[in-house]
């Protein structure tokens, strides 16, 4: 064997190494936050645990269903303003803006992608909360006074904040990816649909969004993921006190890395609160995994339907 | 000719960026007739059909200057709809391309982005228009899968399909058999025939078997430059200019060598005859001439006082808006004025 051949060999096998040891980490973060949740699954089961919002550690009650709730109610509502935002924005710069405009534009929202969530949370704590506080709280839970509008907290800290700042942090991305997805669409598809007389509107709408809806997808659930596992903006503007479910946007909401960061290491004098605290580490960790799963699904579906 | 003009440019010139594409073309296309743009590739075929349906407009950084003449309305008038403009011009694109959705959606997406929702008027649509296009039995029982699972001859026929079924008053096709055999792509050119009666169609073909087969009338551009255009017949079998020639021949297309050049303005029509002929008379046999002139009528006066004299016009070439230029190339004739 020669030299060229030996490096070729080792640099191959390197990498398969590298490539299992990265794979495995994952793994043994599984096993190592089971091993430390056994506790606490020794008392009560995963059940109760995870449907039940009884909170009381100090009476050994430990339900996460509120947390659990409040990750799912301030995610969504984030989703539910980010998406559009990120998709209408995309298709701006990626159809219709100049490219002048494009190129003044573009790296900007990359940068917005890189700042800190410390100063998200802290522009979220002196502009939206007095947003919602004053303005859209009041306005709104008046008029409807209904699911999901209607709420008793006037504090203006709640999951419409957090959604709104996380909205805002994740958008960046989430443009920064579709648009990019929408640009790679082929010229060609765009000319066949224009010479047949369509708009600009109607051809990004059937042919663009259609071509890129892989990229699109992908990109709305690495943004669904990052609003998911987000700690620091969510735990100053969320207002993170434990009322159960949340049932309005404008309740407070006590996502589950918010818990995580606010306790973990702090109250271990209550029996197994440090079991508890792990658990709803590897609940996080397997919500995101599921909604992974799901956007590879929704991908594959895609691809056969297309292709 | 005697027929009617549908479209026509007056002095067109695109440019993308630096590169210009198409210089000073100006050519009428009659109304329900074949017409054939030939040339090698990069002579500008593509962008001169995409010009008449204002497609250029898509790209960033391409210049149109001049006019094109659809039934009399410059469509580069600002209050022009493009939509509607195109949706007059059925355009088969180079390269086949269907969109990214099911055949019979593809077939009838035109109709719908016009407003067609009645199932149907679409249903018959896919079925008729897919016929007109030789496709209709290979994929009727597949209509609602995929297009882009078709072969390439097959999407080439849907293009064609899809193009038919906004009902154009102008087909333009850009190679439209490149990637058929010739069976099918004879088939299709049987459908050009028919489809003539009713439309204006402007193909561009690298075959010029082709174009002998089906043209009315044929365009050869050279390097952007309108060289030679007129009835079929005579561009293809007895071409007036040495580089036509040349590429219907095959040959390789050169550009002469000048060996004198003049340039005449604004002088009185006795005086710019004499001074190119007396020019050529200082030439040996076979050498060339290039008078340049800034205007129609005289070039036209000295193109046929030349060949008059039985020298041979190489090529006559408008430069810019006011000049052209001719090439002539000194015969041997031995006539003292
Ligand atoms: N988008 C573009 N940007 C820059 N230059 C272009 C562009 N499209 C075409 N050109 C240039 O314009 C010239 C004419 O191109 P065009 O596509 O019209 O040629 P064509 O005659 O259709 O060639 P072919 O037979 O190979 O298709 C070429 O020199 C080409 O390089
Ligand atoms: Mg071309």
């Amino acid at each position: 064997m020669n030299i060229r051949q030996f490096k070729e060999t080792i640099a191959h096998r390197l990498m398969f190494l590298l490539c299992l040891f990265v794979l495995s980490l994952v793994f043994l973060m599984v096993f190592g936050l089971y091993q430390r949740a056994k506790p606490i699954l020794a008392v009560s089961s995963m059940k109760d645990l995870v449907f039940s919002a009884n909170w009381h550690p100090t009476q050994g009650h430990f339900g996460l269903a509120g947390f659990i709730a409040g990750t799912l109610w301030v995610t969504a509502i984030a989703i539910v303003i980010a998406v559009p935002l990120s998709l209408l924005t995309a298709t701006y710069l990626s159809e219709y803006c100049s490219r002048w405009v494009r190129e003044i534009i573009k790296p900007v929202i990359d940068l917005l992608a890189g700042i800190s969530p410390v100063v998200y949370g802290v522009w979220g704590m002196i502009a939206v909360v007095p947003l919602v506080r004053d303005y859209l709280m009041p306005f709104l839970s008046e008029r409807l006074p209904f699911f999901p509008f209607a709420s008793e907290n006037y504090t203006g800290f709640s999951a419409l904040t957090a959604g709104i700042v996380l909205a805002i942090m994740i958008s960046p991305l989430i443009i920064s990816i579709i648009e990019e997805v929408m640009r790679a669409v082929s010229f060609g598809v765009r000319e066949a649909s224009v010479s047949l007389g369509a708009t600009k509107w109607q051809t990004t709408k059937w042919v663009v969004l259609r071509k890129a809806s892989p990229g699109i997808v992908a990109a709305v659930i690495l943004g669904l993921s990052r609003a998911m596992g987000e700690t620091m903006a969510v735990l100053m503007v969320a207002g993170c006190a434990m009322q159960g479910f949340p049932k309005s946007i404008f309740d407070t909401a006590y996502p589950l890395p918010a818990l995580i960061a606010n306790t973990y290491g702090e109250m271990m004098s209550v029996p197994l609160y440090d079991a508890a605290v792990l658990l709803a580490a590897l609940i996080l960790f397997l919500i995101t995994v599921f909604f992974n799963i799901v956007a590879w699904g929704i991908l594959l579906y895609i691809e056969r339907k297309e292709a | 000719m005697q027929t009617k003009t549908h479209i026509s440019a007056r002095d067109l010139t695109v440019s993308y960026g630096e590169q210009q594409a198409l210089n000073h073309i100006s050519i009428d296309i009659p109304d329900k007739k074949i017409t054939a743009i030939i040339g090698p590739s990069g002579c500008g075929k593509t962008t001169l059909l995409k010009s008449f349906n204002r497609l250029l407009d898509l790209q960033d950084g391409v210049r149109v200057a001049g006019q094109v003449l659809v039934d009399g309305e410059n469509i580069y008038d600002p209050g022009v709809e493009k939509t509607h403009l195109r949706k007059r011009m059925g355009l088969l694109s180079q390269r086949p391309t269907v969109l990214p959705m099911s055949i019979y959606d593809n077939v009838v997406y035109g109709l719908r982005i016009h407003g067609v929702k009645d199932k149907k008027i679409l249903d018959q649509a896919v079925e008729r228009y897919l016929q007109e296009a030789n496709l209709w039995s290979e994929v009727k029982d597949r209509l609602h899968s995929s297009a882009t699972r078709l072969s390439i001859g097959q999407q080439q026929r849907l293009c064609l399909a899809r193009g038919l079924a906004v009902e154009p008053e102008i087909i333009l096709g850009d190679e439209p058999t490149s990637a058929l055999d010739p069976v099918s792509a004879e088939q299709i050119e049987q459908r050009f025939l028919v489809l003539k009666n009713q439309y204006t169609i402007v193909l561009v073909t690298h075959i010029l078997r082709q174009a002998k087969r089906l043209a009315d009338y044929v365009i050869f551009l050279y390097l952007g430059n309108l060289i030679e255009h007129g009835p079929a017949e005579q561009v293809l079998n007895n071409p007036r200019y040495a580089k036509t020639q040349a590429y219907i021949e095959g040959k390789f297309i050169e550009e002469p060598t000048i060996h004198k050049e003049i340039t005449l303005q604004k002088e009185r029509s006795a005086d710019y005859l004499t001074s190119t002929l007396l020019a050529l008379d200082e030439l040996q046999v076979d050498q060339v001439l290039k008078v340049v002139v800034d205007s129609e009528p005289t070039m036209n006066e000295i193109s046929k006082a030349v060949e008059l004299k039985c020298h041979k016009i190489l090529e006559v070439k408008r430069i810019d808006l006011l000049h052209w230029e001719i090439i002539i190339q000194k015969q041997n004739v031995n006539f003292i004025i």
